[in-house]
């Protein structure tokens, strides 16, 4: 069963291994992937970057068979493929390593391995254990896997449960393996393992495509790099010929935006106070670690960073969605580090949430409850017992008319807007009852550029009004464009305040990476210097 | 193959989508469907049964001995023919639509209430406790019954209450299933009573597990000689389910339940308390529960006994039947109700056997509760109108 023999087996000589063309999938409001011709050479590592909501596990779904793409076809070893379920492409020789694991904690490494496709004895009656321990050991040793095929899952670290999925991948003849931001749970150590790992998968002729938005990883780790925004492919680069800097810019996107009109900052009292504060995720791992920033009456303060260093459990636990595991909030003079959400919105925090469907809108509510939602409790929406339909709706009218909100249709449910309008309605409803601090967390994600500027500008337009506004975004444009002061996350900490006029995109880029370039470590003491006095 | 996977995707994503006059009508049909194949069945049935006077004679087949006009003629009948059948049905409605708004009431905020039917054995003992108690301090008269009766019903919405509360910090705080837990509720709840009945609060008179007659100013002043139904305690359901609608639509504890309900992760964005929310949901349904015993032990036996029926169970078939809204309960209760009287009257003057009268009732229901059902099952598994990956999410 050597490579040689498989890739003969019904493939085109010359084809790429996976070649998808002209995909497109589009949902109601968003077009996850836009027309994506994307191909992968049989025995290589592929890496597919870009922000979240780029549209890299929407193109990976529709190649496991998980979507059917709107347009476009597959093609696998040069034969056309049109997959109804997991199990088509599975039976097509291709596994996917889903980022949360899906493995039966309580039985052991074999029986998981070999699960749905159990090796039988007694003419089929019974499992053959000790056929399945003997064939899970033969694969392991093949690949150079360190694990006792008796030992239970819970018993086993995360990157050992990691080399299991891999394994039940391989078990079910996976030639094309799709590794879902494998290395987001894994340790340091871990991760230059699984990377050992994918060297020895590629020795073994198969093809690998990992999703990731960590450049580093993905220069070290894969042969190519295709970079994806905004639902369409930007570029596939060889990751020789790549550097961080690049790939960076073709993720975030540049000369996007026009150039805002921003007045210098009218700076007042410190709004929100973040002392030492640090969070875990649900997960138990440290997401964020004591952290110190304030948030000035207004100004733009800005949290730059690649997703995933923290930015999203900071955000919650400022709104009140997830308790720190140390350190102090401060809001307008009072503590609220234990104080409730409900609490804190009456005490006027808005929050822009990042994920809009799944946080800031009811999609199955119509406009009018939808602007209810996190208002409900507040004086001019009920007495704290009866809905004040009438205000409500006056409000919602309101919103629509002011923030442009197309159909003006305030009957309408959620998920029948685009998305566009869904993110102008959430702004307007949360601008609109005159907050003293916005928490807004990428607030023009998937959002078209007509929208975006007008999110911008209304940004700063209770910017000048003397609020204080929190503003996370990964594109970088963004975050420069509007902040007035600008902090970089990387790993769960706050590595440089910066002044954003006066750094440049690359020593932002390396400072996202986690590198500290020369001259900011000045810059940001005096950017830093400048908010005690 | 696949073509018929894609066609059945579609029925399920159109059934989704159906607006509220495409899913009454479906109902409708489905109610017609049921009836013309329950008429079959009866008809067919009808051959291998025996009889003294068949309806029909079939050369080279046999006797028919069943008329599935006469038969649903009968159960019509036996529903509505005389006071005293209307009373049954009225009744029956009544119990049903407490259990119904109980079951409905958690489906609202997202939670399978299982555990009607122990809430409302519970309730019903603590009801017929309370009012066998307070008997003997009132006047036997008007005033004595404004006084027990509302007494009566607060002791089986407490209790009822307690007995939902109880899955509901579970589910909260431990992460147990309501489904398990109030299953296995339900029999913990029917083994209490039965210890209390037959050794504390039972009548010692009697040889039977049952408490005493309750006193006359307990039992619901009767709107029909001859039956035990009240209009007080139907316009009281009637009340409730109007009370429902006004919570989850005018009151913002009823728009936080429901919307912890529909998409719990923007409830927390609102700032509610989703844990709370159980509780509370799990206690009003439970509480509802308690009612719907108290109305049992009230109304129709006037005392506690043991082999109380299931309408805490019927209650979920006529919750889901009505889509959980709490003024489409009213139509379904009274559907059940009819099913439930007309279907006695069947068996005793055609002798139709009970079996076949219950395989009749089975198919309507099954019918008309299918579409609704499966609509549940396809929003759930996410068919209708499709939704984007959120990244990093589990999609298999």
């Amino acid at each position: 069963m050597s490579a040689d023999d498989e890739s003969a087996d019904g493939a085109r000589p010359g084809a790429a291994a996976v070649h998808m063309d002209g995909i497109t999938k589009r949902f109601p409001g968003v077009v996850a992937n836009d027309d994506i011709d994307f191909a992968v050479d049989r025995g290589t590592v592929h890496a597919l970057v870009g922000e979240n909501g780029a549209g890299k596990t929407t193109l990976m779904n529709v190649l496991y068979g998980l979507y059917e793409p709107t347009e476009g076809s597959v093609r696998i070893d040069g034969v056309r493929h049109e997959f109804d379920g997991p199990s088509d492409a599975m039976d097509a020789g291709i596994g996917m390593i889903h980022q949360h694991f899906m493995l039966v904690d309580t039985m052991t490494v074999a029986e998981n391995v070999v699960l749905g496709n159990e090796p039988t004895k007694w003419g089929g009656f019974a499992t053959d254990r000790a056929q399945a321990i003997e064939e899970t050991k033969a694969l392991a040793e093949r690949y150079g896997f360190d694990l006792d095929p008796t030992a239970q899952i819970d018993e086993i670290s995360i990157g050992e449960q990691q080399r299991v999925e891999i394994l039940k991948a391989l078990y079910r003849g996976a030639e094309i393996l799709i590794l879902d931001e494998p290395t987001a749970v894994l340790t340091p150590q871990e991760v230059e393992g699984l990377f050992d790992i994918l060297e020895e998968l590629i020795a073994e002729g198969k093809t690998i495509i990992f999703i990731t938005h960590k450049l580093g990883e993905a220069l070290e780790a894969a042969d190519e790099i295709s970079v994806l925004r905004d639902g369409k492919l930007v570029g596939t680069v060889s990751s020789a010929a790549a550097s961080q800097e690049e790939l960076a810019r073709m993720m975030v996107g540049r000369d996007v935006l026009l150039d805002l009109e921003k007045p210098a900052a009218q700076r007042g009292d410190p709004i929100l106070e973040v002392e030492e504060m640090s969070v875990e995720d649900d997960r138990g791992v440290t997401a964020v670690s004591d952290v110190d920033f304030a948030v000035h009456e207004g100004e733009v303060f800005g949290i730059a960073g690649v997703d995933g260093n923290g930015q999203s459990e900071l955000i919650e636990a400022i709104t009140g969605l997830h308790q720190p595991s140390s350190g102090t909030i401060t809001f307008d003079g009072s503590q609220i580090t234990t104080a409730s959400r409900s609490d804190r919105i009456g005490m006027g925090m808005a929050y822009i949430a990042e994920d809009r469907q799944k946080r800031s809108l009811v999609m199955d509510y119509d406009l009018r409850r939808n602007g209810l939602l996190g208002c409900q409790r507040l004086p001019e929406f009920s007495n704290g017992f009866r809905i004040d339909w009438e205000s409500t709706e006056e409000y919602v009218d309101d919103v629509i008319d002011e923030y442009d909100v197309r159909p003006p249709d305030p009957s309408a449910d959620a998920h029948s807007f685009s998305g566009g309008n869904q993110q102008k309605f959430i702004v307007g409803r949360e601008f609109e009852r005159d907050p003293s601090l916005v928490v807004a967390s990428q607030p023009t994600r998937g959002v078209d550029i007509g929208s975006i500027e007008f999110i911008h500008d209304r940004l700063l337009d209770l910017r000048a009004d003397g609020t204080a506004i929190l503003l996370v975004s990964s594109k970088l444009d963004e975050v420069r464009q509007l902040s007035d002061r600008l902090a970089v996350m990387h790993d769960g900490e706050i590595v440089a305040v910066v002044d954003p006029d006066a750094v440049s995109e690359e020593e932002l880029g390396l400072l996202m990476a986690g590198e500290q370039p020369a001259g900011i470590t000045a810059e940001s003491a005096r950017v830093r210097g400048g908010e005690s006095a | 193959m696949s073509g018929l996977r894609d066609r059945l995707a579609g029925t399920l994503d159109r059934l989704v989508d159906a607006s509220p006059l495409e899913r009454l009508l479906i109902s409708v049909a489905s109610l017609v469907f049921a009836l013309v194949l329950g008429a079959v069945l009866i008809f067919v049935s009808g051959f291998v049964a025996t009889c003294n006077s068949p309806v029909v004679f079939i050369p080279g087949v046999g006797y028919g001995c069943y008329n599935p006009i006469e038969v649903y003629s009968t159960m019509l009948q036996g529903a509505f023919g005389s006071p005293i059948s209307l009373g049954q049905t009225l009744q029956e409605t009544t119990l049903l639509l407490f259990t119904g708004l109980s079951v409905a009431v958690a489906f609202r905020a997202g939670l399978f209430n299982i555990g009607t039917q122990g809430q409302m054995v519970l309730g019903a003992l603590a009801t017929a406790v309370t009012v066998l108690w307070l008997g003997p301090f009132v006047p036997n008269n008007a005033i004595g019954t404004i006084v027990v009766i509302p007494a009566g019903i607060a002791a089986g919405a407490v209790v009822g209450g307690f007995w939902g509360m109880i899955p509901g910090v579970m589910k909260a705080y431990a992460d147990a299933h309501e489904v398990i837990t109030t299953i296995m509720l339900n029999f913990i709840a029917t083994a209490i009573a039965f210890y209390l009945v037959n050794n504390h609060v039972g009548d010692p008179s009697s040889d039977s597990v049952l408490t005493e007659t309750i006193p006359a100013v307990a039992q619901f002043p009767a709107a029909i000689d001859g039956s035990r139904f009240s209009f007080f305690a139907l316009g009281a359901g009637l009340l409730v389910a109007i009370g429902i609608t006004l919570l989850y639509t005018q009151t913002v504890i009823g728009y936080e339940l429901r919307t912890s309900g529909i998409q719990e992760t923007a409830a927390e964005y609102s700032g509610v308390n989703a844990e709370r929310n159980i509780v509370t949901s799990m206690t009003l349904s439970g509480a509802l529960g308690g009612v719907a015993g108290a109305m049992y032990v009230m109304m129709a036996q006037y005392r506690w006994q043991t082999g109380i029926p299931s309408l805490g169970f019927d209650g979920i078939a006529v919750s889901i039947l009505a889509g959980n809204n709490p003024i489409g309960i009213i139509p379904t209760s009274l559907l059940f109700g009819t099913l439930k009287s007309g279907s006695l009257a069947i068996n005793l003057s055609l002798g139709v056997p009970t079996e076949l009268v219950e395989v009749i009732q089975g198919l309507i229901i099954l019918f008309i509760a299918m579409p609704e059902f499966f609509r549940l099952i396809g929003k759930r598994s996410g068919f209708g109108s499709d939704t984007p990956a959120t990244s990093g999410g589990e999609q298999a």
